[in-house]
């Protein structure tokens, strides 16, 4: 009986263990990711943040209210989600439609804050930042709506991640998707201040 | 794994300590822990109710989403059953379509299916518990609007109704909760006899299909978005592209006991059949006599492929000429098969271009085989061939400026090019007939000219067809363009009537383990003679007008010239000739007196002829306003004389009395069609975008807490 419930509380501490592990990855490998994006831009190519990385950092992602920052990686392919928001389609951020993933519980749990109205900006390897200005929020089911990616506007962005953003399912079929469309000045004036 | 497993053993170690220490000490800190911890899960009590609130449902089922992202009803489940008789070289199908309404409401149903090209639909049925309705053939326009009023007055109503030449639209109203409608569909279609083998296909699905042009939706931030019901927006180049876009999902994503279809196949091919082979399936044959009953081993097949099978006539039987008979409605309809013997003789220089479609759709197990059907092309090529390879989607790009000597340096080069090519993007055709059919220069060798041959290797995913079939036809020239069809559901609607305009041939492989075999057939006939010029005359005068295809394209090796004739007597010679490629004539005759009955003919000879009509519309042959209204109106008659499905007709059956109470609304649904098997996803999908990490931490805390308390509990009983 001892030892049963021996066993359950070191299930329990694994269980939970793990489940802090995921956010702390996420943590660290932004970090780690900084030093590669800075590196990349500097030497204007493709870096990986560690030797056996299967991606790259394509752009930097900044959100005005909340202030948050972060670099996106190249792909939302096998693992790389857990390290940073994944850039699914497009052109690291230089021109023409981008869609950026991410996890709801580490990156993109911000998303739930950003309104219609909210700023956000997208830098490129060349240092070039582009502007946006959240147009519409919505609710998506993945199961049934696909992205159709020749219908997007040229200076669309689209954010998307999991929903609801409290859930503990990690496979539902529910995405949030935030729409942004770039606006003309360079800078907005929220992030400038 | 690992770093949970070291994080996890001080904790067990430290548990194992406690035991030796001071109990009230350990009381205390039991105590303090599990405090914490019942503060710590609190925070997560509250998602949890949320979650659950939201998913109730059951695992792997369909549910619409309204766009507050609540979910509503789960979806119309749909199965399907083909009963097919195959006589001589006709099939009729008799097409069982059972959908089932699961939620609490009454329901519309919208399901958007793939027939096999040239398929003639000539009946509908539908059932509902005890009553049954024959269906009838109505005005498109007409049915539409029957439809709509007995929607709206609460009664049951079918109206099944041609989108393309092999898509049709089936919409189902006032399905009661709970309960299920079969609609039951009748249809015919020729079976593909050639190289001395018979084929049918039956598509169950079909591959989600590119839709150039600008959205006529110009600006989606503007308005709502057309997103649901499809994920298609009609744009300026496919006005219709809403109705020919269902949903593709995956399996995983329906109930299991939906998307399913059972087939059951007589063949009765009126000779003795060897052996019934399908790359498809794994197939189950009994020999009864001359016929052979097929199903599929399983059971229930997946409705994620087209089914195709194939059948020999035994050894020494194949035949190379047929007549049937048909008497319907007081007059005679005469359907002729013959198979020129041509043999083939030296070989002539070529230049082959091959065309390779790599957009979006062709992604997963279609671009291994496209990949593969390139290497065997490219393998056929002799010493004397120049060949050029082009790659499509959204770009076009070619291997080299022009077309190249088929030299070794050259062929590795190219090998090279395809073993790397993958699949990406749209699917923008038109630029690539571009480049494979007009810019080229004429070229000759030793005095003769040199034979150009385009292959093109596509699923023909695309909405925009009459536009490509015009322009295949206006930059066609002496160049011949044969269609490859790739994928476990390509349209082959697009690879017919490409290859027809194109002169060449059609080829379809099912799998990569059925490349091979179609595809020497295919490079074989290409580097034979062929029949051009061909005239057939049957005996009785006047008897030309009335046969059906008007126009014969080129045979090949090993092809069949079918012609249906209404308004013949099975009497007389039929006399077919052509002119081979050395300028030679060529004669056979074809005694009619022995035809054998057919049944279904005079379908086959509507259908011919409304082909014929839309076709000359299609490629702009009949101008103006007038003729277009005189094509509709032909094109009408004949649907409404030969009780068939055409552009311009509809089925409709509708129930006289109102099954749905007044005060009960109705919500209409679009059934979504299977992802083909193999293929990945051509729009871009939602990627996964949550972790493990909030369930695991709720576990394990809840866990801690749980076994804190038991811990405590312990101590207090046993102190």
């Amino acid at each position: 009986m001892k030892s049963l419930l021996c066993l359950f509380t070191v299930s329990s501490f694994a269980a939970l263990a793990f489940g802090l592990w995921i956010p702390f990855k996420a943590l660290i490998a932004q970090e780690l990711l900084e030093l590669a994006w800075a590196e990349s831009q500097a030497r204007q190519q493709q870096v990986r943040p560690w030797p056996w990385a299967d991606t790259w950092p394509v752009a930097r992602l900044n959100f005005a209210e909340p202030q948050q920052s972060m670099i996106v990686l190249d792909g939302a392919h096998g693992e790389s989600l857990a390290f940073g928001p994944g850039q699914v389609f497009g052109d690291g951020g230089r021109a023409g439609p981008t869609v950026i993933a991410g996890h709801r519980d580490t990156h993109f749990k911000s998303l739930e804050h950003l309104k219609r109205g909210s700023r956000l900006r997208l830098q490129d390897r060349d240092g070039q930042w582009r502007s946006f200005r959240v147009s519409a929020t919505r609710v998506v089911d993945s199961r049934h709506q696909l992205i159709n990616t020749d219908a997007l506007p040229e200076d669309a962005l689209l954010l998307v991640t999991c929903y609801p953003f409290d859930g503990l399912e990690s496979r539902g079929p529910l995405r949030y998707v935030v729409e942004a469309v770039a606006t003309s000045s360079g800078y907005p004036s929220v992030v400038e201040s | 794994m690992l770093r949970t497993y070291s994080l996890s053993m001080p904790a067990h170690r430290q548990s194992k300590r406690t035991t030796l220490l001071d109990r009230r000490r350990v009381r205390r800190i039991m105590e303090g822990v599990s405090l914490w911890l019942a503060m710590l899960l609190l925070l997560f009590v509250q998602p949890i109710f949320a979650e659950a609130n939201e998913r109730e449902q059951g695992v792997g089922q369909l549910r619409f989403v309204d766009n507050q992202g609540r979910a509503t009803e789960s979806a119309t489940l749909i199965n399907t059953d083909y009963q097919v008789d195959v006589t001589g070289l006709i099939a009729d199908v008799h097409l069982k379509q059972t959908f089932r309404n699961p939620s609490q409401n009454w329901r519309e149903a919208v399901f958007v299916f793939p027939l096999s090209e040239g398929a003639s639909v000539y009946g509908l049925t539908m059932t509902a518990g005890e009553r049954r309705i024959v269906g009838e053939i109505r005005e498109k326009a007409v049915a539409k609007k029957e439809y709509a009023k007995a929607k709206s007055e609460g009664r049951k109503a079918a109206r099944v109704e041609q989108q393309r030449p092999n898509l049709f639209t089936t919409h189902l109203a006032n399905i009661p909760p709970g309960e299920a409608i079969v609609v039951e569909l009748d249809y015919q279609q020729a079976v593909r006899y050639q190289s001395g083998l018979f084929e049918l296909r039956l598509p169950t699905t079909m591959t989600p299909r590119y839709m150039p042009g600008k959205p006529l939706n110009q600006n989606p931030f503007a308005g709502p978005r057309q997103w649901q019901g499809g994920w298609a927006t009609p744009t300026g180049e496919v006005p219709d592209a809403d109705k020919i876009s269902p949903f593709t999902v995956r399996r995983s994503d329906l109930q299991p006991d939906s998307h399913n279809a059972t087939v059951v196949m007589n063949i009765n091919a009126g000779l003795p059949v060897s052996r019934v082979s399908s790359p498809s399936h794994k197939l189950n044959s009994t020999w009864n006599g001359h016929s052979v009953e097929v199903t599929p081993e399983q059971t229930t097949i997946p409705m994620d492929r087209d089914m195709v099978v194939r059948w020999a006539p035994a050894r020494g039987m194949a035949p190379s000429a047929a007549v049937f008979q048909e008497q319907w409605q007081g007059e005679d309809y005469l359907m002729a098969m013959m198979i020129p013997g041509l043999e083939s003789e030296q070989r002539i220089a070529r230049e082959l271009v091959f065309v390779i479609d790599t957009s979006g759709s062709m992604a997963g197990e279609s671009i291994r085989q496209a990949r593969q059907s390139l290497m065997r092309g490219l393998g056929t090529l002799g010493p004397d061939d120049t060949f050029n390879v082009i790659q499509f989607n959204s770009q076009t790009a070619s291997l080299f400026m022009g077309s190249v000597p088929a030299n070794g340096n050259n062929l590795a080069r190219a090998h090279r090019y395809v073993r790397n090519l993958t699949a990406d993007g749209g699917t923008e055709m038109a630029p690539a007939l571009d480049a494979a059919l007009q810019d080229h220069r004429v070229e000759t060798v030793a005095g003769n000219q040199r034979l150009r041959q385009v292959v093109f290797i596509t699923d023909g995913s695309v909405g925009n067809e009459a536009a490509l079939f015009r322009q295949i036809r206006q930059q066609l020239g002496d160049t011949r363009l044969f269609t490859v069809g790739i994928g476990s559901a390509p349209n082959m609607h697009f690879m017919r009537e490409a290859a027809r305009y194109g002169r060449g041939t059609y080829t379809a492989i099912s799998s990569t383990s059925d490349v091979k075999r179609p595809l020497d057939e295919l490079f074989g006939k290409m580097e034979s003679p062929v029949l051009t010029d061909i005239q057939v005359d049957w005996p009785q005068s006047g008897a030309n007008q009335n046969a059906q295809p008007r126009r014969i394209g080129d045979l090949f090796l090993g092809e069949p010239m079918v012609q249906v004739v209404r308004g013949h007597q099975p009497n007389g010679r039929l006399t077919m000739s052509g002119r081979l490629p050395d300028g030679s004539q060529w004669t056979e005759t074809l005694n009619l007196e022995n035809a054998a009955l057919g049944s279904g003919l005079h379908r086959v000879w509507a259908r011919e002829q409304i082909d014929g009509l839309l076709a000359a519309r299609t490629l702009g042959q009949s101008k103006g306003e007038e003729s277009e209204t005189t094509v509709q109106a032909q094109v009408t008659a004949l649907g409404l004389e030969h009780q068939l499905i055409t552009p311009y007709t509809s089925f409709l059956a509708v129930d006289k009395t109102p099954a749905r109470p007044a005060e009960s609304a109705l919500t209409s649904d679009s059934v979504p069609t299977l992802l083909p098997a193999g293929s990945s996803a051509g729009m871009l999908r939602y990627p996964q975008t949550a972790t493990w990490a909030p369930l695991m931490q709720a576990l394990g805390l809840l866990g801690l807490m749980i076994s804190g308390a038991i811990g405590l509990l312990r101590r207090r009983v046993f102190v």
